[in-house]
């Protein structure tokens, strides 16, 4: 369950969406943000994959752009889906402990 | 348009318009000798005229810059001269002159009109296959 | 990390593959009208059309999908070319071996990102 792996998925991501996780790791609040970050990436990665794909249907936009977005939305959702699960985790195991 | 979408419907038009230009050069060279037609008189030579055809028309109409394709203007009938020649033993001779009109085409212009509308019907063809790999590889990416 | 980050080098691929389109473009135009009288060979305006794409490495992803529209890339007409009698100056080997590049470059960019994807893909299979 190492976090390194998912940085290392961030190097993959134009954008970096991931820079706010990693620098306001401080505090509930900065996981909050971070998390609300990350959503709003998916929505607007998902949101400009929809548009690329109508573009190309209605024969607007080029075929390789709608791909790309796509990738973009795929990669987006994947890794947002992965840091959320982690952080969840990371929670269970922090009720976990004895006080 | 999607950019390959527009090239392809560019190169698709020209297959029609070269096939166009095949069949009036055969029908020139079928009838190079014909000197009775269902009008009376020789076969006059037929052209085909070509026009740019811009393949989007709002593109074009907005002034964007658009791929363009080529369409048929329309099939005229030459305009120059029959030819004349002396053979009094032909049936259509001029019984006074011995003269024959002859359709005016030249054999072999239109045999180079031929083979050149060939050529530019297999390169067109070409390229729509092009494009048909182009657009099939950027799907794979989606895969 | 040193050398290009992968945002810009999708960035670049994707302008490859798009400026190859562009010369398809030109090619089928041109080869179109190999026999209409008085048409010149276009060809993408290549200054133009790299500095349309050419967008600042920190813009967001969505700005960089914001492509030309529905418009094909900007063309000029290719100067020095030999004219015949009916003013049209199409070259049928130039337009075949253009054709042939711009397919080539677009099957290498497309390659090389097929391959990127994988590896995106891999790595964030492997993190879970």
């Amino acid at each position: 369950m190492s976090i390194n792996a998912i940085a290392g998925a961030r190097l993959a991501q134009p954008g970096n969406i991931t820079q706010g996780l990693s620098k306001s790791a401080g505090g509930a609040d900065g996981f909050a943000q971070s998390l609300g970050r990350l959503i709003e990436g998916v929505e607007e990665t998902t949101g400009a994959a929809n548009t690329a794909v109508t573009d190309m249907l209605n024969k607007n936009g080029d075929v390789h752009d709608a791909m790309i977005a796509l990738h973009h939305a795929e990669t987006t959702l994947q890794l947002t889906v992965q840091i959320r699960n982690k952080l969840v985790q990371a929670y269970q195991d922090i009720m976990r402990m004895p006080v | 348009m999607g950019t390959l979408s527009a090239a392809v419907k560019a190169s698709g038009s020209a297959l029609a318009a070269e096939r166009t230009r095949i069949e009036v050069a055969l029908s020139n060279i079928a009838n190079a000798s014909s000197t009775r037609t269902a009008d009376g008189g020789p076969y006059r030579r037929r052209d085909v005229i070509l026009t740019p055809d811009n393949v989007n028309s709002f593109d074009a109409a907005l002034g964007k810059a658009s791929a363009t394709g080529v369409r048929v203007a329309g099939i005229v009938e030459d305009t120059e001269p029959f030819q004349q020649v002396l053979d009094k033993s032909h049936p259509d001779a001029d019984p006074v002159t011995g003269l024959v009109q002859l359709p005016n085409v030249n054999t072999q212009d239109e045999m180079v009109d031929l083979l050149q509308a060939a050529r530019a019907y297999q390169a067109n063809l070409a390229a729509v296959t092009v494009i048909r790999d182009m657009v099939a590889r950027a799907l794979e990416l989606g895969k | 990390m040193d050398g290009i980050s992968d945002g810009a080098l999708i960035a670049a691929l994707r302008r490859q593959m798009t400026v190859a389109s562009a010369r398809q473009v030109a090619t089928s135009g041109n080869l179109a009208n190999q026999h209409t009288p008085g048409y010149k060979t276009k060809d993408v305006s290549f200054d133009q059309a790299l500095g349309q794409k050419l967008l600042p490495m920190n813009s967001t992803f969505k700005s960089h999908l914001a492509g030309p529209g529905g418009a094909t890339a900007p063309m000029t007409e290719v100067q020095g070319l030999q004219e015949r009698r009916d003013g049209n100056n199409v070259q049928l080997d130039r337009e075949l071996l253009n054709m042939n590049q711009a397919s080539g470059d677009f099957a290498a960019a497309q390659t090389a990102l097929a391959a990127k994807f994988r590896l995106v893909r891999y790595a964030l299979n492997e993190s879970r």
